[in-house]
């Protein structure tokens, strides 16, 4: 039969990772994937990335899909494609469907990285065309070019269903609402205030009564639950939309591990039936290892420090390292996810309720239940400062593992700390050159760089721009607030773009004074 | 994991839910009344409420509705999801048309 | 919990369900202790679903004649479920005169005992299932066989036994058996000790170990056989099939899809991981096999397979009934993979024996202590 050294299954972040670090130990591996195109998940995410140099922060997903595979390429990994493991049988056997025959081969290792798939919330119908998973969403979007819907709710404010509503929004459909069971909003502060900005109204507390239509979606009622999630009659609200998108979370794709006979454990921390794992992704059967989301629901950043842990692991396994090398290796490695998992969202916190930060400020609880920091909060916070002249205004509130805003400004405006979690801060008698690189370079699209009065009685606002056409010079327009909601005339006097942005455009606004430090968004009128 | 599990437990009957006309093994086109129904009956564990009414036996093989279908016998049994063991996986990972599935390469042959 | 009853019954297959029913139908209290998780777990949830009684052994053919005549029909009325039953015949193939003689030989068999079964040319195979291809040559027919769904069946046996006050007790395996005072008393599992006055082991394959602890030894060994189902497809034929040589057998079932069983031949050195799973040689040579029989099955999704252990023993057919030396001790095990049509009428029977000491249909054939050595 053939045989590889390692065989990988799922070409997505961790499976390409793991492949990598086998492969560069010296280990003849494949990585066998069912779709067309590698890169898992990370072909549609065409946002930048959070984290810290090492795990490719600000880089956009599908870049590092691309990093990824050229990577692969050249450490002599063979990524087969359109290659649909049909099952994991006795002894690493690995069927796999190629064309039209079914191609056996024995696995010396196996890594088995099939990701995760979306779940689904049910209510009367929710089987009608047009509820679709906030993931398949992004994939019509992102891969295919395809228009989910023109109006579109979305269910979940985890990041996925923040991050998936923005890119609803940028390929031109309105999000009508954003709208979660849970009274606060789960995913990143950040991307919640860039959805919200937009005008996106954030319902918390409430869930889909109902969608509505006949053949097809036309329509859908929600109403408030109280704290045991039932309904409160009386607040239902109605809206007409084509699209309801779920983004209710994930459930790890395992089957593949239950079928080779590893042990298994519902797990609700991981979001559900995963195969008992070592911190390295050793399963219960010698030489069949995880890595991903299939060993437990994170992100891709993590996702790929897993799999070169696994990598490295099977190369030890299989005699291609030593064990103090494979010990080093992990102790880097293991820092690396450490930092990843840190702050406020760290694995650790699922469930808690955080009410301060750190640094020991106030959370804002606009934000959380609003998806906006509201006027009033924002100046508590470190990266929020007055000054007079161009200088940045970091509305970054929660403790995250993220810091490329630190290295961005070469004039050391901004400092985060040796904490990588720490909120950033606008450093005392630093000078902004107005460069703009601090705005293209947050993940989180929360620099703006103020100045608060040009002297005629107007201020300039910078802001984090992702939509197309362009607004020319002179366009005229309102300024929104936090909120959405326009509260006052504004005229664009600039529109930078450049390489070093990496598709962030810099729209500069001009703004009665006044609204210096409440217009952060722009739209025509 | 083979925990006694007395099936004269008393669950309490089955009281009728506004919503029990609702689809949830939309493959095989399973309500949620007829999985509550079958809790009642004596089908309590996620297996023999599959192979009873079909649930994940369809095309997508419960990548869908499993979690649902986990959800609502828990809340009928009074236990919590987690306590339900999901029901097994099988081959093929995807629907694999009998001529391909046949088809076996030749294991000797070198390629891929 | 409760921990004794008139009746105990080990194994929560088909057969030990459909005893506890027709017992409790009887007015008999019952205990039925299942070793695995689930109800019907092993061979009676994994079967291809075959009612037939052509093919089989002429020791156990009366037996399956009643419950085909007595039992089957009513059955999904009586058990309040679907149990798919269908009567449309049995085609057993063949396709050369090797085929021809094994077949002739079997039906010649059953005749001899009052079953109609006869041998027919292609042609008439094929005037029966035109989707046969021309490579069949000949086959038994049985108009009076046919298939049901397993699933439903042992779980509609199970839900009506327990509706009837039966007690079902899951994840209970049992290790052991004492005789107390010279008859049957305990069963014993890692968790309790049960107590009856009458206990029926029917555990399949597992039966030869809790039986040896009281001394009795069915020659039993066990077969990996495996199975596929595909997605549904449009309505094509209501016949069960069969092979002389065994390649495969199946049917269409109500929803469509087609649940196949074959073989590799490796059948007897299966091994598996815990999880009752499949050998990765056999699903493709199930499909070689159909492909053969049915070209136009070739684009049909296969959606799943599985596996399940056969107790095969040393002569091909069931042991049943009393255990004359150990008073209270009856036997159901050894069904040779083809249990599930004949469980009604096994569990029929048993009951009346346990109540009564007498059945309809003379078991003798079958008593466990027929195994002798062979000079």
């Amino acid at each position: 039969m053939k045989r590889y050294d390692l065989i990988v299954v799922g070409a997505g972040p961790s499976g390409l990772s793991a492949a990598i670090e086998a492969a560069k130990k010296g280990l003849k591996v494949v990585v066998f994937d069912e779709n067309e195109k590698p890169g898992g998940q990370l072909f549609k995410q065409i946002h930048k990335f959070f984290g810290s140099k090492e795990h490719r922060a600000k880089v956009r997903g599908f870049v590092i899909g691309q990093q990824l595979l050229d990577e692969a390429d050249e450490a002599g990994v063979k990524v087969v494609l359109n290659a649909t493991v049909i099952g994991l049988y006795q002894d690493k056997e690995v069927v796999v469907k190629l064309g039209g025959e079914v191609v056996h081969y024995k696995g010396d290792a196996v890594i088995i990285a099939t990701g995760a798939a979306e779940n689904m919330v049910t209510f009367p119908g929710w089987t009608l065309p047009g509820v679709i998973g906030a993931g398949a969403a992004q994939t019509m979007m992102n891969l295919h070019g395809v228009l989910p819907g023109k109006r579109v709710l979305m269910l979940g404010s985890g990041n996925v269903g923040l991050v998936v509503s923005f890119q609803l929004e940028q390929c031109g459909c309105e999000v009508v609402a954003l709208v979660d069971a849970a009274p606060r909003v789960g995913g990143y502060g950040v991307h919640a205030a860039k959805v919200a900005r937009t005008g996106v109204p954030f319902y918390l507390s409430h869930t889909i009564v109902e969608a509505e239509g006949d053949e097809c979606v036309t329509g859908v009622t929600i109403a408030e639950v109280d704290s045991s999630f039932k309904f409160i009659p009386g607040t239902e609200k109605h809206f007409d939309v084509d699209t309801i998108c779920l983004a209710v979370g994930l459930s790890p794709m395992s089957q593949l591990l239950k079928m080779a006979g590893c042990k298994m454990e519902d797990n609700p921390k991981r979001g559900g039936q995963v195969p008992i794992s070592d911190s390295y992704g050793q399963t219960s059967v010698p030489g069949i290892f995880v890595a991903g989301d299939v060993s437990g629901i994170e992100e891709a950043s993590s996702a790929m420090i897993e799999g070169r842990m696994a990598g490295n692991v099977a190369a030890e396994y299989l005699g291609y390292i030593e064990k103090d090398a494979l010990k080093e290796e992990l102790d880097t490695l293991d820092k690396a996810l450490d930092g990843l998992r840190q702050g406020m969202f760290a694995p650790s916190n699922r469930g808690k309720l955080i009410e301060k930060t750190d640094e020991g400020i106030e959370v804002s609880q606009s934000l959380l239940k609003n998806g906006y920091i509201a006027d009033e909060e924002i100046e508590r916070f470190p990266g929020v400062v007055r000054k007079v002249g161009v200088h940045p205004v970091i509305e970054c509130t929660q403790n995250i593992p993220c810091n490329p805003c630190q290295d961005a400004c070469k004039k050391g405006c901004i400092s985060i700390g040796k904490n990588i979690t720490s909120l950033p801060i606008v450093v005392d008698g630093s000078e902004c050159i107005n460069c703009g690189m601090c705005v293209a370079n947050c993940s989180g699209q929360a620099i703006f760089l103020v100045d608060e009065d040009k002297g005629d009685g107007s201020a300039e606002i910078t802001l984090p721009y992702e939509f197309l056409p362009l607004p020319e010079e002179g366009t005229k327009g309102f300024g929104l607030g936090r909120d959405g909601k326009v509260v006052c005339e504004a005229v664009v006097t600039k529109c930078r773009s450049s390489k070093a942005f990496d598709k962030t455009h810099l729209l500069t606004i001009k703004v009665p004074k006044e609204y210096a430090m409440k217009a952060r968004f722009f739209k025509v009128s | 994991m083979n925990s006694v599990n007395d099936r004269t437990r008393d669950i309490g009957p089955f009281v009728p839910g506004p919503d029990d006309d609702m689809l949830i093994c939309r493959c095989e086109e399973i309500t949620k009344g007829e999985i509550r129904q079958a809790v009642h009956d004596g089908m309590w564990t996620l297996t023999e409420i599959r192979r009873y009414l079909r649930t994940g036996m369809g095309l997508c093989q419960g990548q869908t509705c499993s979690k649902l279908v986990k959800g609502i016998v828990a809340r009928e049994l009074g236990v919590s999801p987690a306590e339900l063991e999901p029901a097994t996986s099988r081959v093929p990972m995807r629907p694999i048309e009998m001529r391909v599935f046949a088809n076996e390469a030749d294991s000797n042959k070198e390629g891929e | 919990m409760k921990t004794s009853a008139e009746v105990v019954i080990v194994g929560g297959g088909i057969i030990g369900c459909a005893t506890a029913y027709y017992l409790a139908k009887r007015g008999v209290d019952v205990i039925v202790l299942e070793g695995s998780d689930h109800i019907g777990n092993g061979g009676s949830s994994r079967n291809g679903g075959g009612v037939r009684q052509s093919g089989r052994d002429v020791r156990e053919l009366p037996l399956v004649m009643y419950g085909i005549k007595n039992l089957w029909p009513t059955l999904s009325e009586e058990l309040e479920v679907d149990c798919e039953y269908h009567q449309d015949g049995n085609l057993r193939l063949g396709k050369n005169d090797k085929h021809k003689a094994i077949l002739t030989k079997l039906a010649n068999n059953a005749k001899g005992v009052g079953l109609d079964v006869r041998m027919i040319d292609g042609d008439e195979v094929r005037q029966i299932n035109p989707y046969l291809s021309r490579e069949v040559t000949c086959a038994s027919w049985c108009p009076t066989d046919g298939h049901a769904n397993p699933l439903t069946t042992t779980l509609g046996f199970y839900k009506m036994a327990r509706r009837l006050g039966v007690t079902f007790i899951s994840g209970e395996p049992v290790k052991e058996l004492r005789v107390i005072r010279g008859k049957i008393r305990k069963v014993i599992t890692p968790n309790n000790v049960y107590e009856g006055e009458n206990v029926l082991v029917a555990a399949g394959l597992d039966s030869r170990e809790i039986l040896t602890t009281v001394g009795i030894d069915i020659p039993m060994t066990n077969s990996l056989l495996e199975c596929l189902v595909t997605e549904a497809q449009p309505h094509m034929f209501d016949q069960m099939l069969g092979t002389a040589e065994a390649d495969f057998y199946g049917h269409q079932t109500k929803h469509g899809s087609f649940v196949f069983g074959g073989s590799s031949g490796l059948e007897r050195y299966n091994k598996d991981n815990g999880m009752v799973s499949n050998s990765a040689m056999t699903a493709p040579c199930i499909c070689r096999g159909i492909m053969k029989y049915f070209p136009d099955l070739a684009d049909a999704k296969i959606v799943r397979t599985w596996a399940g252990w056969m107790d095969a023993s040393q002569d091909g057919v069931p042991a049943l009934g009393t255990v004359d030396e150990i008073p209270g001790l009856f036997v159901a095990c050894a069904f040779n993979g083809h249990g599930f049509g004949i469980a009604p009428a096994v569990g029929d029977q048993l009951a009346e024996l346990i109540v009564t000491g007498k059945t309809k249909v003379d078991l003798g054939d079958l008593h466990y202590d027929r195994y002798k050595a062979k000079i």
